[in-house]
């Protein structure tokens, strides 16, 4: 055998199980989706606090999130929670938000962004950093 | 002159890199620095409760505590430092030393020694160790002069100091990192095939027992003090090899995202993603980058696109590697030469050892799987790339220019990577 019929053989080897990983990734890539941070986040808190969750429809900051968000209600009071995708997109909700004078309505912790309804308890804040991914 | 200014840069390089990088950052930093500590102040190993890497080979950590010992008398900080540099300098001679292997097998091949040269120079996984305050690059130093004066030995005739250099240099590799033992194996089965085939088994038996006289000591203390020549830092899980990790640890379902997202905690426990966006990336952020984020916090966009960026550029290198290793077994087998059939067998044991080694001890935080723990194999990936690469390329002008330039744009690219 020459050296590059030995070659040539190899880089086919390596190709084909190149491939075949690449194949496997693609495979699982469409038929799995990863859950997001946003669905993370609902599953936590609807099955490990019991909230309830509804999708927020009259807030203009939240439906511009690219993570996405949710509304719920935290031991009686309501918060909306944006999630963001990076750091820019973090100021841009806050600032949406800060035009409305919010004050400590407004928490914003890594790539969440949330809106409460009134001053959030301690014990309140806990429970959506408790579901944050 | 090129061999000349890639070896210059790239002492530059890893000296730069082991002189800025925080040595508190490189894996298991504090454990290593309690092992030399012990060592060189107290003049014992250390137990369990001394330090987390008990387990290690104490060579390195015997020099690195001398080194260690005289910063602090001489008051240079960080103390840390001399092992550093010292992780570094053994990463500059095992570029060398895959200069002087492809040297070996094909003299006249200038090409291909450059070929090896670069890749083996600008593998992250190298570079990256090189700056740590840890063993890796020293025993991959010693493990590759053992293994090029074995093939120079299968290329011409066994001597009584051929045997006796590499069995030191594989004892003492032994002796400094237990993934140097796999190559040992391949050098002893190659020897002994080679003994066979010319009916001389003298020089077998003084380069096994040259290197039984070195590691032997420390095999013989770990089984008698921890149960196991091969003792690590937890125990095995019980149960059947079979059942100790899922599918997905072999089978890699999201090796899509090393190519897109290659950062903790994506894929983690997935042995090809998180080996390969570990290899040619920072999979777990202990590179330049901030430490990982605890949940709900971003990393900044340019740290994941940095990473993104390797694992695309180390899509086409690792392919050849792969490609190289397994044309060196076929020319081995066509022309009967153990002498080039040794580097893929290296490979193989390597590969086989470490894989044994990630299902024996499965982790949930994914910390038996890194790349660094394959660099034994780099100098045979090296010398596979330079073979197919140098074999296959074009012999006309502008095919020269087309892999000059694409040698050129591998290296470039990652530059700010691997710069720190």
């Amino acid at each position: 055998m020459t050296e590059r019929r030995a070659a040539a053989l190899g880089l086919v080897g390596a190709s084909v199980v190149a491939l075949a990983q690449l194949g496997v990734g693609t495979g699982w890539s469409l038929s799995h989706d990863d859950p997001s941070e946003l669905e993370l986040t609902k599953r936590c808190l609807a099955r490990e606090k019991g909230f309830t969750i509804e999708d927020p429809t009259d807030d203009a900051v939240a439906a511009s999130a690219q993570g996405g968000a949710l509304r719920t209600v935290v031991e009686g009071n309501l918060v909306t929670l944006s999630v963001a995708t990076s750091q820019q997109e973090v100021e841009r909700l806050r600032a949406g938000y800060e035009a409305g004078d919010p004050g400590d309505r407004l928490d914003v912790r890594g790539r969440y962004v949330a809106l409460w309804l009134r001053d959030p308890t301690r014990s309140q804040r806990q429970d959506t950093y408790d579901c944050a991914y | 002159m090129a061999v000349a200014a890639v070896l210059v840069a790239q002492g530059t390089l890893l000296a730069w890199n082991a002189w800025h990088y925080d040595w508190l950052r490189g894996y298991d930093a504090y454990a290593n620095d309690q092992y030399a500590s012990t060592v060189a102040d107290e003049h014992r190993l250390p137990s369990p409760d001394d330090s987390g890497v008990w387990h290690t080979p104490p060579l390195w950590f015997a020099l690195a505590g001398v080194l260690r010992r005289a910063a602090l008398d001489h008051g240079w900080g960080p103390a840390q430092r001399p092992g550093q540099l010292l992780a570094a300098a053994a990463g500059l001679v095992v570029c060398v030393l895959v200069l002087l292997l492809g040297r070996e097998l094909w003299p006249d091949r200038r090409a291909f020694h450059l070929l090896a040269l670069v890749f083996a120079a600008a593998s992250p996984a190298l570079v990256r160790a090189s700056a740590m305050y840890h063993p890796e690059t020293l025993a991959v130093a010693l493990a590759a002069g053992g293994l090029l004066v074995a093939v120079h030995a299968l290329r011409t005739r066994w001597t009584i100091w051929s045997s006796l250099s590499a069995g030191v240099l594989l004892g003492l590799a032994g002796l400094t990192r237990a993934w140097a033992l796999p190559v040992l194996v391949a050098v002893g089965l190659a020897a002994c095939l080679d003994a066979w085939a010319r009916r001389r088994w003298v020089p077998v038996a003084v380069l096994v027992a040259t290197a039984l006289v070195l590691v032997g000591p420390w095999l013989a203390n770990e089984q008698l003090a921890h149960g196991s020549p091969l003792a690590f830092n937890r125990d095995a899980p019980p149960g059947s090899l079979a059942h100790r990790r899922p599918a997905s640890f072999y089978l890699g379902p999201r090796t899509l995202r090393a190519l897109e997202h290659p950062v903790t905690p994506l894929f983690r426990n997935e042995l090809v993603p998180h080996l390969y966006a570990d290899w040619w990336g920072d999979w777990a952020l202990t590179w330049d980058s901030p430490p990982p984020p605890a949940p709900s916090e971003l990393l900044p966009s340019s740290v994941v696109s940095e990473r993104a960026r390797q694992s695309v550029v180390g899509l086409l290198p690792s392919v050849l590697a792969l490609a190289g290793i397994v044309a060196l077994a076929l020319v081995a087998v066509a022309r009967r030469s153990t002498a080039i059939g040794l580097l893929p067998l290296t490979a193989v044991a390597v590969a086989a050892a470490y894989t044994l080694f990630a299902v024996v001890y499965p982790s949930t935080d994914g910390d038996t799987i890194k790349g660094t723990y394959l660099l034994m194999a780099l100098p045979v990936a090296s010398v596979g790339v330079g073979f197919v690469v140098d074999t296959l390329r074009p012999r006309s002008r502008a095919g020269a220019a087309l892999t000059v330039g694409a040698v050129v744009l591998f290296v470039v690219v990652q530059l700010p990577f691997l710069v720190l």
